[in-house]
């Protein structure tokens, strides 16, 4: 089939005959998808012929994990759905590590995977695997096409149950056969369930607890973000005066600038939140899950609280902490129906002393670069609508703690599942969901940065600006934090003085890079970063004895956390 | 702790992997399947299970499942029965 057919199919309301994997083109257009990530094999040729003229670009990520992770990007920095393809057997097991970091955090993203010929399928064929099988705990709902007659309502099915509710990755494998067969079929794009809406008495009684509370609390999650009530909820704010503390995936749906906003709660939260929502006798849970690395010891958590939970799925309530007041539904609408006057003066005083108090302390008298100053100064010089990607230990607590966002999509972590090797692919993922006017910075470590490495040659080959600033202490910096502080100092296999010199390695993919090692040299190199017009590498060398601060220890309650040791 | 058995009925969607996403939500949510009753024909499965932890922990993650459309507690259809 050639390229304008397909091209005309999309638009074709009439049942037209095509090949399965033209089909597969033809609707993702219609769909609305602009980008795809992927990585060809065997089984997934038919696709990738299709691909070739079909008019979808196709961006060829250096490894199937690379490619989920770039759609995860895309989804998180775009709020739309993100593809991802690869073959079958190691291509469809390496797309897992991303559907499951996608699952933990509610990203919507559909993987197409190609699988062996029906008639070979539970044959051990050459490349097979039961991906079907290997599917089910890491994503929201999953397909293995039976029939090629429904393959089209598969298709719709899968970016309906992605973006519907609580989002979630969907995969879709394709056998070969399918992908080769000719298909009579009306494409029709997916569609959004529904939310169930909540009863008006419950709206009436959150009203009465909070107007009753004397000292309540906001603790939002990244579900406010993904039902868009991001204004909804600054709005709120405003309104209320309500202190609040958020999440790592609930990071800049307030902004940290707003008097009573206390900044991310939890294990490495800030003192002042997790203090203020110990002392709280009402938490308004907004799009959140009582995850333990926000709550230390569950007991212990705000154990004087109320609870109001407010979520769209209704598994999480009453999950980990009974809630005295719940309200299932969605959060644009009901954040608005919530907002009432209150009379909290000698609350809001108390954590906006707390926040002065406890506030961050950039002293750093010595000549090393303190990653954190570093960070808080990148912040004050990007625009609003930059995009910061994360990888997983020290630095991504730091950006989470030191970095202003001002809306949950543009701070890309991975925060439920905790993915090393997360940030470079995300980043690129974000790369094409934004305009090139609003900068992607990937924040990484030595030891994160490795387990993707692989995808700077997708920056060199799609020619991508995007900033990497790479925070080396040549270790891996959480874990070794742990080891000192838990494990009596026994460093094992944490140690990385071994790292590739990074910068060689970035001119190999003829991605510009710098080494810096003190702090007079950061505002420059920062500037030139900034300045600079392709992709950038500056690789900060930094103390391996800086920490995280402060710290939640395992099992202990969030009201004692450690500070400086 | 104490262990709580309970006896739910599903109605699922026939899809060939329906009762491998219910038996894996079970064993991975804290919950020993103790006997069950399966119905392909009629998408009907009748399921005991064992727990430390409250029954609604299971129903609602059951729930999430695409394949399964309804789940009955019918412990409490026996409770409402007896009252």
């Amino acid at each position: 089939m050639t390229a304008e057919l397909v091209t005309d199919l999309t638009n074709n309301t009439k049942a037209t005959t095509m090949r399965g994997a033209d089909l597969l083109v033809s609707y993702l257009k219609k769909e609305g998808v602009d980008t795809v990530f992927g990585y060809p094999g065997g089984a997934i040729m038919p696709v990738y012929d299709a691909l070739y003229d079909g008019g979808l670009k196709h961006v060829l990520c250096r490894h199937e994990q690379g490619a989920a992770f770039a759609a995860l990007g895309y989804a998180r920095a775009s709020g739309n759905v993100g593809v991802c393809i690869a073959t079958s057997g190691p291509g469809a097991t390496n797309l897992i590590t991303g559907l499951a970091d996608a699952y933990m955090d509610s990203v919507p993203v559909v993987a197409i995977t190609g699988q062996v010929t029906s008639a070979v399928i539970g044959t051990d064929a050459f490349q097979e695997m039961d991906v079907l099988g290997m599917s089910l705990s890491c994503t929201k709902h999953s397909f293995m096409v039976q029939n090629k007659d429904e393959l089209a309502s598969v298709l719709q099915q899968a970016f309906s149950i992605a973006k519907s509710g609580r989002p979630g990755p969907v995969l879709v494998d394709i056998p070969k056969d399918i992908q080769l067969a000719d298909i009579e079929a009306i494409l029709e794009t997916s569609t959004v369930d529904e939310i169930a809406s909540y009863d008006e008495a419950q709206i009436a009684q959150a009203i009465e607890l909070i107007q009753q509370a004397k000292k309540p609390i906001l603790y939002v999650g990244g579900g406010v973000g993904m039902a868009n009530a991001v204004d909804e909820l600054q709005h709120f704010v405003d309104t209320t005066g309500i202190p609040s503390v958020t999440t790592l995936k609930g990071i800049g749906t307030i902004a940290n600038t707003k008097p009573y906003a206390l900044g991310m709660l939890g294990m490495h939260g800030t003192k002042a939140g997790n203090l203020c929502v110990q002392e709280s006798d009402l938490l308004i849970v907004m799009g959140a899950r009582f995850d333990d690395r926000v709550t230390g010891r569950l007991e212990s958590f705000a154990a004087n609280a109320k609870v109001l939970h407010i979520d769209i799925d209704p598994a999480e309530i009453n999950k980990l902490r009974a809630s005295d007041l719940s309200i299932q539904g969605d959060l644009i609408k009901i954040i608005p129906a919530l907002e009432v006057p209150l009379n909290i003066q000698d609350w809001q005083q108390y954590c906006s002393e707390l926040k002065d108090k406890y506030r961050w302390d950039y002293n750093a008298p010595y000549r090393s670069i303190y990653a954190p100053k570093l960070l808080s100064q990148l912040s004050e010089q990007l625009p609003r609508k930059s995009v910061m990607s994360c990888d997983v230990g020290q630095h991504q607590m730091w950006v989470a703690q030191h970095v202003n966002f001002t809306n949950p999509r543009n701070h890309l972590s991975s925060s439920g599942l905790g993915t090393m090797g997360f940030g470079l692919p995300a980043g690129i993922g974000a790369r094409y969901a934004r305009p090139n006017d609003e900068p992607v910075i990937v924040v990484s470590g030595d030891g994160s940065f490795m387990m993707n490495v692989q995808e700077l040659g997708t920056i060199k080959r799609e020619q991508l600006n995007v900033k990497i600033v790479l925070i080396d202490n040549q270790r891996l910096g959480m874990v070794r934090q742990w080891q000192q502080l838990f494990f009596e100092e026994r460093y094992s296999e944490t140690i990385l003085t071994d790292n590739p010199d990074f910068v060689t390695l970035a001119s190999a993919f003829d991605i510009e890079a710098k080494t810096i090692t003190l702090q007079d040299e950061v505002q420059p190199a920062l500037d030139e970063m900034l300045n600079s017009k392709g992709a950038y590498l500056l690789h900060v060398r930094i103390n391996e004895a800086d920490n995280v601060w402060p710290l939640v220890p395992p099992g202990a309650s969030n009201a004692d956390m450690m500070e400086n040791v | 702790m104490t262990l709580h058995t309970n006896n739910l009925k599903l109605i699922v969607n026939q899809s060939p992997e329906v009762l491998e996403r219910i038996l894996r939500v079970a064993r991975h949510r804290g919950f020993e399947v103790k006997l069950m009753h399966w119905n392909s024909e009629r998408g009907e499965l009748e399921i005991t299970v064992s727990s430390q932890r409250a029954i609604h922990l299971l129903m609602s993650q059951l729930k999430k499942i695409f394949d399964v459309k309804q789940v009955i507690d019918l412990n409490e259809q026996i409770d409402a029965k007896s009252a």
